[in-house]
């Protein structure tokens, strides 16, 4: 009964979606490519959840379109053998047990009870699987969340916020567990409000804020661009360096107590200033962003002000 | 990849059995409908004891009749003729006890019958002038022919060879129009043949008032079989259970003088109906216990769709089986299969335990044929199947479990409920009977309306106004239509 | 209890849900009120109708609304999970129960009078056109009159308590759709079921005891002997019912977990 899709990819082209005068969705476009976890991250608010929902033909768009494997998912004969989801707080009947929730659903792929046994075992339920899911914690949600991803062995899965609710010991599973998918050859999109989540996990990152993408690139690459070509320069002299370095057109601003952190000027230049100016530095060294810090870079101009687009982004 | 018709639709009938049955509150609620069916059913048989009312008369095809009438009469062996001219027919109706007010009664009878003995139900033929219809020939309590002369004749006539008897009228009392003639089975050799009178109650709004009629009979003839010279006034079936007696300070009476008979006669020679049976019950009072079933049912449909919005479970659904009308397609199929069961569980049970306890506490229970009870449940299942699905719509809609289960509860009792109500107009109750969901409870309805008895035919007596699968087709069609608007919504909604 | 109180009236407030099953409890009672009034007629001197009764019908549709009200007024907190902000925020249950009671009291009471006094004057406006005039014995309907006082002030009260009385039961089933399904059914199947029982003693007994029967005799103004128990008796069986819904309710608020 499976066709494989030709390309397991979704591809998200121009989504554009309003809520009364709230704009969710504003041309938000981007790919999820086989074989690489892609984190897709953003605040709160940012038109993740929303994005994913239409991704799985749970809301309508005023404009774009959401493809999976090149089919709108309305379309999929058996779509959990395609894409597998996880959304935010999707529980199951709290009198229903995990295996009855899995059970019925593998039915509705036409799926037997033996496939539903080993995806409660991939995620590690076993022993919880015949109780009631009213009683379970956010996790052993979460878990079973996954198990019904996975039910239909689907190359393409998503999931919204899965560490969500998870102990560390869960956050390392869960980790672990992508990667594998990934390495499978499977397309894996998560989506995160916290870049720690992601950023030892995924190959790819699609940064979205105000309902579109602000960054959509792997994450060596964005963690280059995010550190620019800044320098920092560790003095004792602080004041002086910052008026000497900013008065010849650098940018300039003060980022720990003895620390400078300068743009506009390369390295060799610096070190030259500094030297005509008889001011005392003990290092130079090119600036390296963390993650974290291009994460917030990138998302302060969508949250705050206007949105910053790609192009402005990558220079 | 694309969809293609309908081979996916299957597994989505199973998915959602699969939902339904693990969910142990669900199921548990469908037991408790069938329960509640039987139940009620049984309280019905065991709290009312009428072992000590009058026995109710039972006709020649099985039914309850009224057989108490004022009959004036002469044996009859094998064949013979009589013939009458009748003068006058007056009827009164009281105002108060002991006062009486001249009235047209329409089915006050008087007229000639020939009639296998004096016991109550035994077959008969008659033909006789009414208050109101014209000249009718009567047989066998449940048929009735109009004289098609369409004159006002004055004169009858019953002809009886073996079990044929044939009924003519006459203006003048020598040319003759046949009426029709009747094959009465179960007249014996010997029968009892006459004049009669009899007077039914008239209907007074929500209620009725026994009458008395008179009338006057002259030139009285028999011809052959006809045994001795007097003539013998009875009361037939004065202590009968459809009987409701003289007004006050009447009786029965017949007196002779110079050939010329005057006849004081009540009551009336026809099928029972509920009100002249009022310790009768129906097949339908003993499904009482569909009431407590249907809430049942419809607290289910409600949560079978609003249960899935609460978790947002709908998304998890909706991502597994992508083309919503059928899902909501799928819910109402196992809901409907499910409660239907339940439906036909209930009533199989309930019917032949609840009329057998009525039956041994002496109530009477109105007959239905075998296809009439297979109607009844049947119809008591499609009844649960369909408020369950209607539920199941509205909660699709509203998306809220307590507004779906009161809209739906309350379209279809409370309909019900002023339709009991003494209080509510009769025009209201037809109407409610009619249009609102409610309609469909005649499906469980087993009584038949006769032209010929005047009564009080309101759906709070058993008789709707609507027949018993137009009635259900009414709620069908509400399911029908919000399961559409459902649909619609489901698809253009955002889950 | 002040504080308590306050939290819930901003809570009820600040929803749009409540309001409009008020104003459908309201608009749901009058029109249909209106609706039977006007398909009543009276020809002829000596009826035989109360007129007061008749006008006041639509209070058994207009519980209905209410009783959703005062269903979701508790239930919905445990659909979302409020509940447990609500009693982290007053951790005294009795007293979070009893702010829950009387605001619902309060909101009910206020629309309540509105709704029957709005029977009322339809009933008013509409009654003489139907032959229900003096020449026949039937007075215009006024408040001076007390058996239509007493009504029109039970009726008020009546469904004051038929939301009392699902909130307890709310409060003990915690489910919406479940607790609706309970409140209807008590409401609706004792009169159903005193239909099918003929013995007179247990049909009175029936119709003595449900919470609907009993207590909608406060609407009657006329034959007063005919009825299974006294007006005010009546609505005291209803006070019964509620007062039993809302002690069980607030134990197992109070007993059990959140």
């Amino acid at each position: 009964m499976r066709s494989t899709p030709t390309h397991p990819e979704v591809v998200v082209a121009g989504l554009r979606k309003r809520y009364g005068t709230t704009l969710a969705l504003d041309g938000m476009s981007f790919t999820v490519r086989p074989g690489l976890v892609t984190g897709f991250i953003g605040p709160n608010g940012a038109g993740k959840s929303t994005t994913m929902r239409v991704v799985l033909g749970l809301d309508a768009v005023d404009e774009g379109t959401a493809l999976v494997g090149g089919t709108p998912y309305r379309d999929l004969r058996n779509p959990l053998s395609h894409v597998g989801s996880l959304l935010d707080a999707s529980a199951p009947h709290p009198a229903r047990s995990a295996r009855d929730h899995l059970l019925w659903l593998a039915h509705s792929q036409g799926l037997g009870a033996s496939r539903v046994d080993q995806v409660v075992e991939r995620v590690g339920l076993t022993s919880a699987a015949r109780r009631k899911a009213g009683g379970y914690s956010l996790g052993m949600r979460q878990r079973l969340g996954i198990a019904a991803a996975l039910l239909g062995d689907p190359p393409i899965i998503l999931l919204d916020e899965p560490f969500n609710g998870m102990d560390p010991e869960g956050i390392i599973w869960m980790r672990g567990f992508l990667r594998s998918l990934a390495e499978q050859g499977r397309a894996v999109l998560v989506s995160s409000h916290l870049m720690s989540e992601v950023q030892d996990t995924a190959d790819h990152l699609v940064v979205v804020g105000r309902g579109k993408v602000v960054a959509d690139a792997g994450v060596a690459d964005l963690i280059a661009a995010a550190s620019g070509n800044r320098v920092a320069v560790r003095t004792a002299a602080r004041p002086e360096a910052m008026a000497l370095l900013s008065h010849a057109g650098a940018t300039v601003a003060a980022s720990g107590r003895d620390t400078v952190t300068v743009s506009g000027l390369t390295a060799d230049h610096v070190v030259t200033l500094l030297n005509r100016g008889a001011i005392p530095f003990s290092e130079v060294f090119a600036h390296r962003a963390t993650l974290e810090e291009a994460y917030l870079e990138l998302t302060r101009d969508a949250v705050e002000f206007r949105a910053t687009s790609p192009e402005e982004v990558s220079r | 990849m694309t969809p293609r018709g309908w081979d996916g639709f299957p597994r989505l009938l199973h998915a959602e059995w699969t939902k339904f049955r693990t969910v142990r509150g669900w199921t548990l609620g469908v037991v408790t409908a069938a329960l509640m069916v039987v139940l009620v059913a049984v309280l019905a048989g065991v709290s009312s004891d009428q072992r000590d009312r009058p026995v109710v008369p039972i006709g020649p095809d099985g039914g309850p009749v009224t057989d108490s009438f004022y009959f004036v009469h002469r044996p009859l062996t094998r064949d013979g003729s009589i013939t009458v001219s009748v003068s006058a027919l007056t009827s009164s109706i009281p105002t108060s006890p002991g006062n009486l007010r001249r009235d047209t009664v329409p089915w006050a009878k008087a007229g000639l019958i020939i009639k296998d003995g004096t016991r109550q139900g035994s077959p008969y033929a008659a033909i006789m002038v009414t208050g109101g219809h014209g000249v009718r020939m009567q047989d066998d309590y449940v048929n009735d022919t109009a004289d098609p002369s369409g004159e006002s004749p004055r004169w009858l006539r019953l002809d009886r060879s073996g079990n044929a008897v044939t009924g003519s009228t006459s203006t003048d009392g020598t040319r003759w129009n046949t009426v029709g003639t009747v094959h009465v089975e179960g007249l014996g050799s010997t029968v009892q043949g006459g004049l009669f009178v009899a007077s039914p109650p008239s209907v007074q709004g929500m209620g009725t008032d026994v009458t008395v009629s008179t009338a006057d009979f002259e030139d009285l003839d028999t011809r052959s079989g006809w045994h001795g010279r007097d003539w013998t006034g009875d009361q037939v079936g004065p202590e009968s259970a459809g009987f409701a007696g003289y007004p006050v300070g009447t009786s029965g009476s017949v007196t002779e003088s110079d050939g010329r008979f005057t006849v004081t006669g009540a009551g009336d020679i026809a099928p029972a109906v509920r009100y002249s049976l009022p310790t009768g019950g129906t097949l339908k009072d003993i499904l009482t216990g569909t009431f407590a079933a249907l809430i049942a049912v419809i607290v289910i449909g409600a949560l079978f769709i609003t249960t899935e919005y609460r978790g947002r479970l709908i998304h998890v659904t909706l991502a597994a089986s992508p083309r919503r009308g059928r899902v909501l397609l799928a819910k109402a199929v196992v809901l409907g299969s499910v409660t239907a069961a339940a439906g036909v569980v209930g009533a199989t049970i309930a019917l032949p335990l609840g009329e057998r306890l009525a039956r041994a506490n002496g109530v009477y229970i109105f007959p239905a044929t075998t296809s009439t009870q297979l109607r009844i449940v049947l119809g008591t299942a499609a009844l649960l199947a369909t408020a369950s699905i209607l539920a199941l719509a509205v909660g699709a809609v509203v998306r809220r479990s307590a507004g779906a289960v009161t809209a739906v509860v309350v379209a279809l009792v409370l309909p019900h409920l002023l339709i009991a109500n003494p209080f509510t107009p009769s025009g209201l109750s037809d109407w409610l009977a009619r249009v609102t969901p409610a309609a469909a409870f005649s499906v469980q309805q087993t009584l038949v309306r006769y032209d010929q008895v005047s009564s009080v035919y309101t759906p709070y007596n058993g008789y709707y106004p609507l027949a018993p699968w137009a009635g259900y087709a009414v709620l069908a069609g509400y399911a029908v239509l919000g399961l559409a608007v459902a649909v619609v919504v489901l698809r253009r909604r955002d889950a | 209890m002040k504080r308590a109180l306050h939290a819930e009236w901003t809570k009820t407030r600040t929803v749009a849900g409540p309001w409009w099953l008020l104003l459908g409890a309201v608009v749901l009672t009058i029109a249909s009120s209106a609706l039977v009034t006007s398909l009543a007629t009276c020809h002829t001197a000596g009826c035989h109708t109360d007129t007061t009764r008749l006008s006041l019908t639509g209070v058994h549709l207009g519980q209905a609304l209410i009783a959703i009200l005062a269903v979701r007024f508790l239930s919905d907190e445990y659909d979302s999970g409020m509940i447990r902000t609500t009693l982290a925020a007053i951790p005294h249950r009795p007293t979070a129960f009893a702010a829950k009671a009387v605001t619902l009291t309060g909101v009910v009471a206020v629309a309540g009078s509105i709704a029957i006094l709005g029977s009322l004057l339809a009933g008013r406006i509409i009654l003489p056109g139907n032959g229900f005039t003096p020449a026949h014995g039937h007075p215009a309907l006024s408040l001076a009159d007390w058996p239509t006082l007493r009504a029109t002030v039970g009726s008020i009260l009546y469904l004051t308590l038929i939301a009392l009385l699902s909130l307890g039961i709310t409060a003990v089933l915690r489910d919406s759709a479940t607790s609706t399904g309970a409140v209807l059914g008590l409401l609706y199947l004792f009169p159903v079921l005193a239909q099918v029982i003929d013995d007179p003693h247990w049909q009175r007994l029936l119709h003595q005891i449900g919470p609907m029967s009993a207590g909608l005799t406060i609407q009657a103004t006329t034959d007063l002997h005919t009825l299974p128990l006294t007006p005010w008796a009546g609505l005291g069986v209803t006070a019964g019912w509620a007062a039993a819904a809302l002690a069980a309710g607030g134990l197992l608020l109070h007993i059990r977990d959140a």
